[in-house]
């Protein structure tokens, strides 16, 4: 995957989508762990609290009861043994002995009277000693060595010395990890599973709206047929598939009503004029070649401009419409170009013209033969009717990634400057001008319904530049030979 | 040569019928689908020509029906539209040819004869072509006239077999663009008759009969007598 697609993927709305709802449920998620870590911890050290001070109580008693002979220490060293090995949590220890907890009687005059755990028990006995223990109420005592805090719960003894009790946290720790442990891997877990079904959901979704999207935008100017994709499902997106079809069926039957009136109107004028040529025709190979003939001349040219006139107008308001109808073949655009300039180049000589061509070999592209003919002839009558006498007129081909430009340049006055802003509107033409002033207009025309655009502009160096770009199909025949410049003189 | 022309409007009619009566036709004239297909079926036409829009049916489908009746003739088309139907290129794929409205008289003549050419072509092509003291070597490529050869440029030489194929009768300037050139385009400049001139300064030399014509408002037509 090119990095192109890769960013559009990101911009995507089905990664957005489930980017920030995958957020949301894992910080969601996320809190609710750490209440119910917060509610574990506490219930675990309560329950430890309560066996610590139950224990210890127990332990005082036997410590005042069993008499202070030789025995004594054995017999609370055992008690307390026994204690531990009630721990709760108890995690099976790695050493031998017990490491978990300890107990230690201190003496009124502050010396270790009893010690029952792992070490010697000083070092315990100076912690306790810096630590503030109030009796009854355990407390967290850090014990040098000792990598975790031991909870001690602590009691008075009737001689004035004190037994504590220690119970280290390191299950208690052990358990809450491999809580937090295992929850994160769950999370992680759910997160990514939640963030697949809401990314694939959306984008099935999304997908379906790109289908919309992708086939209404082929439904162009001329193709109305097409209906866009919907799905049995009655849901937001078949509803839209649905509504842009409606719509289409709309755009469709005035599109078609529109072609009725234009066909009405074109047949309605044609026929008389039909007639009317007809008998002027007659009348001329009647009369006498000469003075009589000539009104009947002119009349008959005249009709031609007016037939002429009465296509390309119709033809531009259609294609205003996005209604022009074509009927799209393959056409070599080189060649095409070539036959135009041989026909034209005898009136421009005789005009001192000289037209260059610049292409670079065949190029085919999907275009209405007739109304490209009728485009390109156009652009040289509009060269033919406007330039003055001893000019140079440049066609261009240029073929960029996904269009051709043709690109018609001359060395003459250029287009005024009062025109410039409406060229392409119907009736717009120079002082001038003898055409009827749709030249622009129905080039303009028939570039749109092939989907492309018409640019003109005077050039810094003088003279006129008309630029029309088409755009260029898929499967096309790329032009293989470098540039090469043919001179047509 | 027996004609059914099949047209509504009884203004075209008429002058299509005196014009086609003119040029040597049978001319039986029709103005509704329905008398159209009665005669055509009755009378063994040699060419039909059919406007598309009829009172009582399309064209089109008058056309098809003829042919699923068993008439064989080849049809000429009026259209009034605008743009060609692709029905209509059917048909021209089939045989048959096209004219839209308004047209030239010799353009519809001109069809017309290219249309029963086409349905009986000539045993074997000519490779030359002469009018007058005019020749044409088709396979040579080569043009000379009272035995003095011609220089011409290929665009010169199709020109000017174009014209000997149809020497004595009038060709118009779209005639000679769709022929010639091969486009159905009505530029409002003179770019025909500049190659007409030019064709003309090489075959009607100084002192020689000039056979190139030009009847204004019409068109051009190569004389053959």
């Amino acid at each position: 995957m090119s990095s192109k697609t890769g960013k559009a993927k990101l911009r995507s709305a089905a990664w957005r989508i489930s980017f920030w709802a995958t957020l949301a449920f894992a910080f969601g998620t996320m809190i609710v762990f750490v209440f119910l870590q917060r509610f574990v911890e506490h219930d675990i050290q309560r329950r430890s609290d309560a066996w610590l001070s139950g224990e210890v109580e127990v332990l005082g008693d036997v410590a005042k009861r069993t008499p202070k002979n030789a025995l004594y220490g054995r017999v609370v060293s055992e008690v307390a043994e026994l204690a531990g090995r009630e721990v709760p949590n108890k995690l099976p220890s790695e050493s031998d002995s017990n490491d978990s907890v300890f107990f230690l009687q201190r003496g009124g005059d502050d010396t270790l009277r009893l010690w029952v755990g792992a070490g010697s028990g000083e070092d315990t006995l100076e912690a306790i000693g810096k630590s503030r223990m109030v009796p009854d109420q355990p407390t967290d005592v850090r014990v040098r060595g000792f990598a975790v805090p031991f909870r001690v719960a602590c009691i008075r003894v009737d001689d004035g010395s004190r037994i504590y009790l220690g119970l280290s946290e390191r299950d208690e720790l052990r358990v809450l990890n491999s809580l937090r442990l295992r929850f994160l891997l769950l999370w992680l877990l759910i997160v990514m599973l939640g963030f697949a079904i809401v990314f694939f959901a959306t984008r099935r979704m999304l997908t379906h709206v790109r289908r919309i999207t992708e086939a209404a935008s082929r439904i162009g100017h001329s193709d109305l047929h097409t209906r866009v994709p919907t799905t049995p499902r009655n849901d937001e997106v078949a509803q839209l598939g649905l509504t842009l079809n409606r719509m289409l069926d709309r755009i469709e039957s005035s599109m078609h009503q529109l072609h009725t009136i234009t066909d009405s109107l074109a047949h309605d004028l044609r026929s008389p004029l039909t007639a009317i040529r007809g008998k002027l025709e007659m009348s001329l190979s009647a009369a006498t070649q000469g003075e009589q003939a000539e009104p009947i001349v002119s009349a008959i040219d005249e009709l031609d401009r007016l037939t002429e006139f009465l296509n390309q107008s119709l033809d531009v308001a259609e294609a205003k419409a996005d209604a022009l109808r074509l009927t799209r073949t393959q056409i070599d655009l080189d060649q095409l170009l070539r036959v135009m300039i041989d026909l034209y180049e005898p009136s421009m000589a005789d005009k001192g013209h000289a037209i260059k061509l610049h292409s670079a070999g065949s190029l085919t592209i999907e275009a209405d033969a007739a109304l490209m003919h009728r485009m390109i002839a156009n652009l040289f009558d509009n060269e033919l009717k406007h330039l003055p006498a001893a000019c140079t007129v440049i066609v261009r081909i240029q073929v960029s990634v996904d269009s051709v430009s043709l690109v018609f340049e001359d060395d003459g006055p250029g287009f005024s400057p009062e025109v410039m802003p409406q060229l392409f509107e119907r009736r717009v033409k120079g002082r001038e001008s003898n055409g009827h002033g749709l030249g622009l207009a129905f080039i303009d025309a028939v570039a749109r319904a092939h989907g492309g655009a018409v640019t003109a502009c005077n050039r810094g160096s003088g003279g006129a530049q008309v630029t029309v770009s088409l755009p260029l199909t898929s499967g096309e025949n790329m032009i293989q030979s470098a540039a090469v410049t043919h001179g047509v003189n | 040569m027996r004609l059914l022309l099949v047209e509504d409007e009884l203004d075209i009619q008429s002058f299509l019928k005196r014009s086609l009566e003119e040029a040597g036709y049978l001319v039986e004239a029709a103005a509704d689908g329905e008398t159209a297909e009665r005669l055509a079926i009755d009378g063994a036409f040699d060419i039909l020509i059919v406007d598309l829009g009829l009172p009582d049916q399309d064209g089109i489908t008058l056309i098809l029906r003829l042919r699923q009746l068993g008439v064989r003739a080849p049809v000429l088309i009026l259209s009034a539209r605008r743009s060609v139907d692709d029905r209509v290129r059917g048909l021209e794929q089939g045989g048959d040819d096209y004219l839209t409205k308004p047209f030239a008289l010799a353009e519809l003549l001109a069809r017309l004869r290219n249309l029963l050419k086409r349905n009986n072509p000539p045993s074997n092509e000519a490779t030359r072509l002469r009018v007058l003291d005019l020749e044409l070597d088709l396979l040579r490529r080569e043009a000379s006239r009272s035995g003095q050869m011609l220089q011409l440029t290929h665009q010169e030489f199709v020109l000017l077999e174009y014209f000997c194929r149809n020497a004595g009768r009038v060709v118009t300037r779209s005639m000679i663009l769709d022929q010639v050139w091969g486009m159905r385009i009505h530029p409002d400049t003179n770019v025909v008759d500049v190659h007409i001139y030019r064709l003309r300064g090489k075959v009607d030399g100084i002192g020689q009969q000039p056979l190139i014509r030009t009847l204004r408002g019409v068109g051009y037509v190569l004389k053959d007598r």
